[in-house]
């Protein structure tokens, strides 16, 4: 059964209908938002179940999109949290790609400005490397990008899309290492995103981090992950209850090969590794629980087919 | 930029250039700067590193006085503000007890001020000086400068003074070489330091 990210936007009205749907067929939610009148639903369905909860859906003013980005955990690096970079660009590219259903973290680097001074320490790398994918907010001057992304690149093991102000195929030749993805034109600046022009350079920066990804996802598929962590999200919510508790507004954060649990680790790390998922299997069993940097939080790494020998 | 006579940003890279030309220009606008600007000239090298901002002010604003933020009305015995714009009144107070004492001035709400038993004409009230704008002036400059540099460029050197201000930042140690750009982006305008 392959899986599919979709978003169901709809009234509140019998939306729960919609909510047994998807779990009668299979599917798993990732998250579910009510504004006002609206509920927005973003989950995993089968692929070929799509028509049907779009049909189900028509009369209950319901509708359904692809969201390519559901299901991620993505990390925007802004070179500093000052208002040289802060609130645009970064705010607006974070804002952008969570409404197409991605989890973003702004990453505000310590000593990231400046073009001999800039650096990386060692918890920016670690929050960095705990996404699927990061993507680098850099600045105007190519003699700088070119300076200092060889630096800020150090340590770092997650697919990367560069944003900046030289043309892309100048990034494409001044950065070393190369990176995964590049997005050219967009550099610092210090006004909304609201003209036209504009707004298609963040669909441009949504495609090139969707490509990535799905260059990621294909790897992925190579080596299968032993548990789908939207399934594993869908264990602990049933078996922890002290996740229910928690106040944050994704407590259990899918990415593409883990989650985030927002409990202490220390408290939780062993309940979750003796959680069972089925047939006496437990998460410890196929997934490393790890201490993640990002506050207190746990981080379940699942661990692929070809260490685990299981899928479940 | 309309306000201003003159405005270039010098990049030695060209698309840079354009970049914080809409930069400086979208921050000057933000901070209300643009009235008060009639020269400027940025010169930015990101290989030095360097960056210099210098340019001429407008003759600014005069001093506000009592008579441009409140009409005031004699009655017996006592003189009623009826206050118009509140962005001055803290220090208008300040000012009025210092002169006439705290017993002689009362603000019921707040939009009046009641003066009780001053001597002074309402003519004469209304010429009291309360603020100078152009003091706050050069603050706000060299902040909009500051965001407009690049963040990195955390060596400074400000000037003011004379209706003109340079502005020199760099990430290393600024030299002579640097600051002689002074003089030279002056000369660009038709001006001298």
């Amino acid at each position: 059964m392959i899986l599919v990210p979709i978003t169901y936007r709809g009234g509140v009205y019998r939306h729960s209908e919609i909510i047994d749907l998807i779990e009668d067929l299979g599917g798993y939610i990732v998250q579910k938002h009510m504004i006002a009148q609206e509920v927005v639903i973003q989950c995993f369905v089968p692929k070929d179940d799509v028509k049907l909860i779009r049909a189900i859906g028509k009369p209950l003013a319901g509708e359904v999109t692809d969201s390519p980005l559901v299901g991620t955990e993505i990390a925007v690096v802004s070179m500093s949290l000052e208002i040289h970079h802060l609130p645009h660009p970064s705010c607006d590219i974070a804002e952008y790609v969570r409404r197409l259903g991605a989890k973003s973290n702004m990453v505000g680097m310590a000593r990231g400005v400046g073009k001999r001074i800039a650096g990386l320490n060692d918890e920016e790398r670690d929050v960095i490397n705990e996404h699927d994918i990061a993507v680098y907010l850099l600045g105007n001057f190519e003699t700088c990008i070119e300076h200092k992304m060889p630096v800020l690149l150090r340590g770092i093991e997650v697919p990367v899309v560069l944003c900046g102000g030289p043309d892309k195929d100048v990034l494409e030749r001044i950065v070393e290492p190369k990176v995964d993805g590049y997005v050219g034109n967009v550099g610092r600046f210090m006004h909304r995103t609201k003209e036209s022009e504009e707004l298609s350079k963040l669909d441009e920066i949504i495609a090139e981090i969707t490509r990535v990804l799905s260059k990621r996802r294909e790897e992925l598929a190579k080596d299968p992950l032993s548990v789908s962590p939207a399934r594993l999200m869908d264990v602990i919510r049933e078996q922890v209850p002290a996740i229910l508790d928690v106040t944050s507004p994704t407590p259990l954060t899918v990415q593409m090969s883990g989650l985030r649990v927002k409990l202490p680790y220390d408290t939780y790390a062993d309940v979750l590794r003796k959680t069972e998922i089925e047939d006496g299997i437990t998460i410890g069993d196929i997934a490393a629980i790890e201490p993640s940097r990002m506050r207190d939080y746990i981080i379940v790494r699942v661990r692929p087919f070809s260490e685990t020998n299981m899928v479940i | 930029m309309q306000a201003i006579e003159y405005f270039e940003v010098e990049c030695t890279e060209k698309l840079g250039g354009e970049y914080y030309r809409q930069i400086a220009n979208d921050v000057l606008l933000d901070h209300n700067l643009l009235r008060v600007i009639h020269k400027m000239h940025i010169y930015i090298d990101p290989k030095v590193p360097i960056f210099v901002a210098v340019g001429v002010l407008k003759k600014v604003t005069t001093l506000v006085r009592v008579g441009d933020i409140a009409n005031v009305n004699p009655q017996e015995g006592k003189m009623t503000l009826a206050i118009s714009d509140e962005t001055w009144l803290a220090p208008m107070l300040k000012i009025f007890w210092d002169r006439f004492g705290k017993d002689h001035v009362e603000q019921p709400d707040r939009f009046t001020v009641i003066l009780y038993g001053v001597t002074a004409g309402a003519r004469e009230i209304e010429e009291i000086a309360i603020a100078d704008p152009s003091q706050a002036l050069y603050k706000d400059l060299i902040y909009a400068l500051k965001c407009t540099c690049p963040e990195g460029f955390r060596v400074r050197s400000e000037n003011y003074g004379a209706e003109k201000f340079s502005f020199v930042a760099s990430e290393d140690t600024l030299t002579d070489a640097g600051m002689a750009l002074i003089k030279e982006k002056f000369a660009f305008m038709g001006e001298t330091p």
